[in-house]
């Protein structure tokens, strides 16, 4: 039963993993940019939707799309004004100043928020219910359908919507977009600000599910990195399954080696991953 | 005569300092098929390159009257100069369909839609077929049809064709040619690059001849197609 309880924690978890790093995929995928930063990007997401609720009342739920909004915009006018001058230079540029951006960031919110532990704390956060002996937390099974519901809309976006079809067009062949009137440079800035957008989302239900400090970047982004790997860049469910794996491979890890063992296990499976499937990962949208 | 829609005056481009196109003059009339010829390497490519704005130029680019050096490539692209480009260029993981959406990518005339997909799978019934298909799975000379296709959904007013023949079976560039005749019918114009001078010349008004980035004989390709120099570079005989 045990054993049960661990695996549904560990799916449940895995959505919110799966969207950290649906970001992430979303931008390495069409820009070809491994977004160190991104981390930093869900942090900074939590925060917004921690003021949110704490400053505004706001209930985080109702906030969510609010920070998604405002990460947007971040991200839109990041990628326009700073990263679009580097980002078809070589990927050790972009590394760097993604690198130096997420550093920046992790510093001004040490500034702005104190380093500080912080917890999004509505009434019903502890609420839960039992199916068949098995607990589950109300608030986990929202994080994970939200999740889902967003691998959805980015799925539809890319593949039903006529801007998603130039995101990716531009991702498969950046001569023939710019040919054919797609004008790389905003869709670049919207695809970062997308991808921002998501990690906004997921780090408020970070935020919601466990603690929040300036410092939780370096570990979502080098998480996000490990699940984008393995989900691939061309379909987000896939990206969602990546996570789920993480969150089992973390709870099942947590529950036979110890706690200390979360970290060993994902990048454990990163190196699994990059020997057995190296250069299918890395394929674009 | 009929009026000029693409004047190239002086223009001199090229990549990364080195040069690779020397004061060009090149003129396309409404309604006309222009074919530029030449060997590769001589410019042909970067000369179209240069016209759709996605390879910095200087001297003047004038399409329908207005001066476009200053333009980006989509608001070239948005007045209805159309390139077909080297190697087709699809976008491979998308499915034909999708392709062809590209190519009204700008559009903004959403219900004339059909009807443009409608002429396009009528000029290639196999893209019908194919339409549920990846482009990458195309065999060659279909891709071809997609990167036409994908331009004529795009509504062109100036087609830039580059290489259309490069790489086909003779039967297949007949149909092609077949095409750029229909379409030139229907009042679009077009600007076709081609090592291939004897298929270019079959359907072309007039011609350019380019080397080494300059052009260096023009006229109606039925004089060209009688110049002793033409037939023994580029016709073999």
């Amino acid at each position: 039963m045990l054993l049960v309880q661990i695996l549904v924690n560990g799916v449940l978890l895995g959505g919110l993993y799966g969207l950290m790093g649906l970001g992430m995929a979303l931008v390495w995928g069409v820009l070809n940019v491994v977004n160190l930063a991104h981390g930093a990007l869900i942090m900074l997401g939590g925060y917004l939707t921690y003021y949110l609720f704490t400053g505004l009342g706001i209930d985080p739920f109702v906030a969510l799309p609010i920070a998604a909004l405002g990460m947007f915009v971040i991200g839109y006018c990041l990628q326009r004004f700073i990263l679009n001058l580097i980002v078809r230079s070589a990927m050790l540029n972009t590394l760097l100043i993604t690198f130096g951006l997420s550093v920046v960031i992790t510093y001004l919110a040490q500034l702005l928020f104190s380093a500080d532990f912080r917890t999004i704390n509505p009434t019903y956060s502890g609420a839960n219910f039992a199916v068949a002996g098995i607990t589950i937390p109300v608030v986990s099974l929202a994080a994970f359908v939200i999740a889902f519901v967003l691998a959805g809309a980015v799925w539809w976006l890319l593949n039903e919507m006529t801007i998603g079809r130039a995101i990716r067009a531009t991702a498969q062949n950046l001569t023939a977009a710019r040919l054919y009137g797609v004008d790389p440079r905003n869709i670049y800035a919207l695809t970062f600000g997308i991808g921002a957008a998501l990690a906004g989302v997921a780090g408020g239900l970070f935020g919601i599910l466990t603690h929040l400090t300036p410092y939780v970047g370096a570990t979502l982004t080098a998480k996000s990195f490990v699940i984008a790997i393995i989900g691939g860049l061309s379909n987000p469910f896939k990206v969602i399954l990546g996570g789920i794996v993480i969150g089992v491979a973390e709870q099942l890890a947590s529950l036979y080696l110890g706690p200390t063992y979360i970290d060993v296990i994902s990048f454990g499976l990163l190196v699994v991953v990059l020997v057995v499937r190296p250069a299918r990962s890395l394929r674009a949208a | 005569m009929n009026e000029t829609v693409l004047s190239i005056r002086k223009l001199t481009a090229g990549y990364g300092g080195a040069p690779v196109l020397f004061d060009v003059d090149l003129e396309v009339r409404a309604g006309e098929i222009v074919a530029l010829v030449g060997s590769n390497g001589a410019g042909k490519t970067t000369l179209l390159r240069a016209v759709s704005r996605v390879l910095r130029a200087e001297g003047g680019i004038a399409f329908n009257g207005e001066d476009i050096l200053p333009l980006p490539p989509e608001k070239v692209f948005s007045r209805g100069l159309v390139q077909v480009p080297e190697g087709r260029q699809l976008f491979g993981a998308m499915t034909v369909e999708e392709n062809l959406r590209m190519g009204a990518f700008r559009r903004t005339d959403k219900r004339t839609l059909k009807e443009s997909f409608e002429h396009v799978y009528g000029l290639f019934p196999i893209l019908e077929e194919r339409r549920r298909g990846l482009a990458g799975n195309l065999s060659g000379g279909e891709q071809q049809m997609c990167a036409m296709g994908r331009a004529l959904m795009a509504e062109p007013k100036l087609l830039l064709i580059d290489e259309m023949s490069l790489g086909l079976a003779p039967v297949i560039v007949d149909q092609l040619l077949d095409v750029l005749t229909d379409i030139r019918s229907r009042g679009v114009t077009v600007l076709l690059v081609e090592q291939d001078v004897f298929a270019a010349f079959s359907v072309a008004d007039r011609g350019y001849v380019m080397e080494t980035g300059r052009i260096t004989r023009e006229g109606p390709v039925s004089e060209l197609g009688d110049d002793p120099a033409v037939r023994e570079a580029y016709l073999g005989a």
